[in-house]
């Protein structure tokens, strides 16, 4: 790279010219300018992806730069064509979905996309030997076939309603991934797709770079160049954004808030089905007792954790869907009442000991909390909860550790735990809440055993019909009401600070998983240079 | 001279040699598995037989005598692996950072020396007074005070409350061009506050080789024929008592290197102090070894530079080392 | 060649006034340093059990309040009280300071002592060793050690004392080489004692007491060391609240634009630093009032 060499020189010259000029070294006035010239964004993100491979779930939700998918979310998340035409064509009994492709799109290396990279990208998903952790999301697909070049045609072994929207998911070269490895081969880490940015370079944990695709079939981008800096460390991310070396990034609400008076920056605030919950593992002595899930339900005091820890970024949760969503039991919401948990608790036959913490058979009624080191925001969490815990007599000892240090203790231990995803009510809460999912990786992580919600959320999967579905899901969350093996806190609303240099920024509704597909950035394509009219 | 000088470059080749083989003995009984970290949450989904590709494919199921002296051999040919975290030669990363660490330790040098000997002579001149306690409280204190404390409020203060001076990075903007005025903007704070760090050392030295000073003979005697206190204190004492402290920058190489890991730490400097702190917390092994050795290697000529020094000022002192 | 490095502190070594021993002074600096330390062991010894406070307890409405009254300090950005924190975290720093300076003493004094007392190669290797170790900064060392055995209690405590044992080595082995040429080990040894039975029973008892000294001036050192490695991430878990975590859960908050979360727990590392420091001189100079201060050890 000639920037670095350029770089290393020059630092030995300036080491000489700097020292002789200590003295006289004043710093020049004005302050630093942040340039959008030659069309370039740089963006600090705190994850990068393990894969860049689709085939093992790179993208799947969309919006993977690289890629394009069948369908696309548009800013309000309702589905638009993409590399389909149009809207699939669905047959009355829910169970094929034909789609239709769009005409004269080629992959980044100029090779032709048609329907046979469609069918190789599904069919190879559904390979047991792909190593794709996300595979489950395809459980209604049971065939795909290409009709002619350009149409292609999914069957569902049942109605599943919200299938469409797993369209998204990016579709792979089959000239190129087709003939490598698919767990390990070069296409993990070089990949070619049909979208608007070409990857120019992937160093693992420090950044990946893009440039613009001048044969995107949605048009060139003008943002030419756009880079993503892996940054984990929250206040990393801040200072480097602060000392000019990001053009944006995302940062926890508070330290945004540091952000507001720089006229230069703009914070963007994007809602989302992002929620942080304590896990409350069924195989707990503590933990798995109904009396004290449902005491510390209505023990928290969410509205405080909304204030206090998001700055008022957020809204209360209490289960997965967010109390803004469509789906929302209205009615489920939980009243913060701690001496209504402490009447519980008597009940039960939990008793306050000397120490104010209570025991019951002597079982004491303590449990340790897990949460990942350096993400603040569990941290906080935690430590609100385990406060607000003590205060009706049950001792939650927060510790931090890195996830392989938690990953083995998930099974006792609670854990202050983060998911969601926007789309459709199934796509997270079967996979949380589900019995056949409990110790599935970090799916159901509480082992959360209920038949009824079982049965539920089986019948909201299947039916087609949306007022069926509607009255399972209501089911679901008065379930979880009445025996809430996870205490939802917040769903947090994302915040992002950029430099106000471009039009055309907007952010969607987002899920959990922020990164590099989230975010104001989520549409990097269509932004245009500010002023660029004149 | 140089036959001494020489002999403390070959003495050094075995210290080297029993650092290299240390750090290479601690991580061969280090629990932590390098497969793991090269492959990260992907090594979980990974077939055995892809890791124990990879484990061959970094040599790590060798035993541990057999890798240090591979390091050896590779590292007199210039090779010294490739960094995970970096994902690069290590022998570049080094190469790309080394100057900026160098320019900003000597920043951060010349400003303690400069500082701690004006303050030195000046607190020397009135023992007692109270220029002298003064300094020489705030010295003890800031000997006390850990230098990335002392970074944080300085960022504090000029960047988020003043907005005078930026709070990290190197340059502006993303851009890869590098201009010295933008350069030198971002140096200030961080060689500002190494400096500071370092200056009660030179600062309490110059104070006390410049009174000693004063109180011997021949500067007593230089008072008695009336020459200025200037002349007295600038041309005889200054002279004697700084010579000491200028023998004995070499080995605060150090405490130099100390500071640097905490400040570019702070500062977000690209050094490789902080690629030094990057690469343990991602458990970057080969990156770290040779920082390691590196620093090791910096130690060394430190010392044998201050000794050079030592005998030159002093000629009473004989080089047999 | 002599070890000519001054230590990182030279605090101890240089901690006089010029011009001339003022004894008023003198008292005053000691007075004020035994206060700072007796307040010191107040506050990690008595305060945790007394008063009933959780330190842990979290209070959002009252975050990130600036110092009053009610909270000296203020309070950090979940709204516990900064003042307890502190004392919490001195309380850890200062267990683990100690932990590691206690190993560090026992290592030093073994290798100095077995050095002196066995002499010829033991005593050259050995050295060779101490030397070797020098040479590698030591914080470095400790980040080395620390991330090739994970952040936490142990690898903090083991990385801390393996680099600080290298003084202590040193002064226990001088020590012993001045205390061999005195007439009663001579009679031990011409009595037909082995080597090592008068290492152990006469050698050993004679440097105690200096090696006791090192080790309480080490505890400032190990005490910076535990906190730089938090501060960096690579030392104890954020759950174990040390002054150097305090100060690394901090820098969020002083980007935010809050200072005192930051400020306090740094005070808290120089105050009683300055102490030890201060009686430590004090000592010094009682036990040789005339000799010139200076910068070795």
């Amino acid at each position: 790279m000639t920037g670095r060499s350029l770089r290393a020189a020059s630092a030995a010259a300036l080491a000489a010219a700097l020292l002789l000029g200590a003295a006289a070294c004043t710093a020049p006035s004005g302050g630093g300018t942040r340039a959008a010239d030659g069309g370039t964004a740089v963006v600090g993100i705190a994850y990068e992806p393990d894969t860049l491979s689709p085939l093992l779930g790179y993208g799947k939700d969309g919006n993977s730069k690289i890629f394009d998918g069948l369908l696309a979310h548009d800013a309000d998340m309702r589905l638009r064509p993409a590399l389909a035409a149009e809207l699939p064509e669905v047959s009355p009994d829910g169970l094929t979905y034909t789609y239709t492709l769009r005409r004269g799109v080629t992959f980044q290396d100029g090779e032709p996309f048609d329907a046979e990279d469609v069918v190789f990208t599904y069919r190879t998903i559904l390979d047991e030997k792909t190593n794709n952790p996300s595979r489950a999301e395809l459980d209604a697909l049971r065939g795909v076939r290409a009709e002619g070049s350009h149409t292609v045609v999914f069957t569902l072994a049942y109605p599943y309603a919200p299938f469409a929207q797993r369209t998204v998911l990016p579709i792979a070269p089959e000239h190129i991934a087709g003939r490598q490895d698919v767990n390990t081969g070069k296409f993990t880490t070089e990949p070619i797709g049909t979208g608007p940015y070409i990857l120019t370079g992937w160093s693992r944990g420090e950044k990946l770079s893009f440039k613009a695709n001048p044969h995107y079939w949605g048009g060139e981008p003008q943002v030419e160049r756009f880079t993503m800096a892996v940054i984990q460390d929250d206040d990393v991310r801040a200072t480097r954004l602060r000392a000019g070396d990001l053009d944006g990034a995302v940062l926890p609400p508070a330290l945004a808030e540091g952000f507001a008076r720089d006229r230069n920056l703009r914070t963007h605030r994007a809602t989302s089905y992002d929620y942080r919950t304590v896990t409350l593992p069924t195989g707990n002595p503590v933990a798995g007792d109904t009396a004290v899930r449902r005491a510390l339900d209505i023990a928290v005091d969410r509205q405080a954790m909304v204030d206090g820890i998001l700055n008022g970024a957020g809204r209360p949760a209490y289960g997965p869907v967010p109390t803004g969503s469509p789906w929302f039991t209205a009615g489920t919401e939980r009243r913060h009442d701690p001496e209504a948990a402490r009447r519980i608790l008597d009940e039960a036959g939990w008793k306050p000991g000397k120490d104010g913490i209570r025991t019951r058979d002597g079982v004491r009624a303590a449990f340790p909390l897990w949460y990942v080191t350096g993400d603040k925001l569990r941290q906080d969490h935690a430590l609100a909860y385990a406060s607000d815990a003590r205060s009706i007599g049950i001792d939650i000892t927060t510790q931090a550790g890195s996830w392989e240090v938690i990953e083995p203790r998930m099974k006792d231990d609670a854990v202050l735990a983060g998911g969601g995803a926007p789309g459709d009510p199934d796509f997270d809460q079967y996979l949380l809440l589900h019995s056949d999912h409990a110790g599935d990786g970090f799916n159901n992580m509480a082992r959360y055993d209920n038949p009824a919600v079982d049965e539920a959320l089986e019948q909201g999967r299947r039916a087609g019909d949306e007022a069926a579905r509607r009255r399972a899901y209501d089911t679901v969350q008065r379930e979880l009401a009445k025996n809430p093996g996870y205490t939802f806190l917040t769903h947090i609303d994302h915040v992002y600070v950029l430099a106000d240099t471009w039009d055309g920024l907007s952010t969607q509704v987002e899920p959990h998983d922020h990164g590099l597909a989230s975010g104001p950035w989520w549409n990097v394509e269509t932004w245009t240079p500010k002023g660029a009219a004149r | 001279m140089a036959r001494m000088a020489g002999r403390r470059v070959l003495l050094a080749v075995p210290v080297l040699l029993l650092v290299t083989f240390g750090v290479f003995a601690v991580a061969a009984a280090s629990p932590f598995d390098p497969v793991t970290a090269y492959t990260g949450t992907a090594g979980l989904t990974a077939s055995q037989e892809n890791l124990d590709q990879i484990r061959a494919n970094l040599g790590v199921d060798q035993p541990f005598t057999a890798r240090w002296a591979d390091w050896i051999a590779g590292a007199l040919r210039g090779d010294l692996g490739d960094s995970a975290v970096l994902r690069m030669p290590v022998a570049d990363a080094v190469a790309e950072r080394l100057g900026w660490s160098v320019l900003l330790a000597a920043a951060a040098f010349a400003l303690a020396v400069l500082l701690g000997t004006a303050f030195g002579v000046l607190a020397a001149r009135r023992p007692g007074g109270p220029l002298d306690r003064c300094a020489t409280a705030i010295a003890y204190t800031l000997e006390a005070a850990p230098a990335f404390w002392l970074g944080l409020l300085a960022i504090w203060l000029f960047s988020l409350q003043w907005g005078v001076l930026p709070a990290g990075g190197l340059t502006d903007t993303a851009s890869d061009t590098v201009t010295a005025g933008q350069v030198a903007r971002h140096l200030v704070l961080p060689a500002a506050v190494l400096g500071i760090s370092q200056l009660p050392w030179f600062y309490l030295y110059v104070r006390q080789g410049v009174g000693d000073a004063l109180d011997e003979d021949p500067v007593r005697g230089a008072r008695a024929r009336g020459l200025a206190e200037r002349t007295v204190l600038l041309g005889h004492a200054l002279r004697s008592g700084m010579l000491p402290m200028l023998t004995l920058i070499g080995s605060r190489v150090p405490e130099l290197i100390t500071g640097a890991l905490l400040v570019e730490t702070v500062f977000s400097w690209p050094g490789i102090a902080a690629a030094t702190v990057q690469a343990a917390t991602a458990v970057d092994f080969p990156l770290l070894a040779a920082l390691t050795v590196l620093a090791t290697a910096a130690v060394l000529l430190g010392n044998l530079l201050s000794d050079l020094l030592y005998g030159l000022a002093d000629p009473r002192v004989g080089f047999d080392g | 060649m002599a070890d000519r490095r001054p230590v990182p502190f030279a605090a101890p070594a240089v901690w006089r006034s010029r011009g001339g021993t003022r004894r008023s002074t003198r008292t005053l600096r000691i007075a004020a340093s035994a206060a700072v330390l007796v307040c010191v062991a107040l506050a990690v010894l008595v305060v945790p059990p007394a008063v009933d406070l959780d330190q842990q307890a979290v209070d959002l409405p009252s975050k990130l309040l600036p110092p009053s009254a009610a909270h000296p300090f203020g309070t950090d950005d979940v709204g516990r009280d900064l003042l307890l924190r502190c004392v919490y975290g001195l309380r850890v720093s200062l267990v683990v300071g100690l932990v590691a300076a206690l190993a560090a003493t026992v290592i030093g004094t073994a290798v100095g002592a077995a050095a002196a007392a066995l002499g010829g190669w033991t005593d050259r290797l050995l050295m060779r060793l101490v030397d070797t170790f020098s040479s590698v900064p030591h914080l470095l060392l400790g980040i080395f050690v620390v991330a090739m055995f994970r952040p936490g209690l142990w690898p903090v405590v083991v990385s801390v004392a393996v680099t600080h044992w290298l003084s202590t080595a040193r002064i226990v082995r001088a020590e012993v080489l001045s205390l061999r040429s005195r007439p009663y080990i001579d009679a031990a040894v011409s009595g037909g004692a082995g080597r090592l039975r008068v290492a152990v029973r006469h050698l050993l008892p004679g440097v105690l007491p200096q090696a006791g000294l090192a080790a309480v001036l080490m505890v400032p050192h190990t005490m910076w060391h535990e906190s730089a490695l938090s501060f960096l991430g690579l030392g104890l878990p954020t759950h174990q609240a040390s002054l150097g975590n305090l100060v690394q859960t901090a820098r969020g908050s002083l980007l935010a634009g809050h200072w005192w979360p930051t400020l306090f727990p740094g005070l808290f590392l120089i105050v009683p630093t300055l102490a030890v420091a201060g009686l430590a001189g004090a000592w010094r100079e009682r036990l040789n009032p005339r000799r010139r201060a200076e910068l070795t050890l």
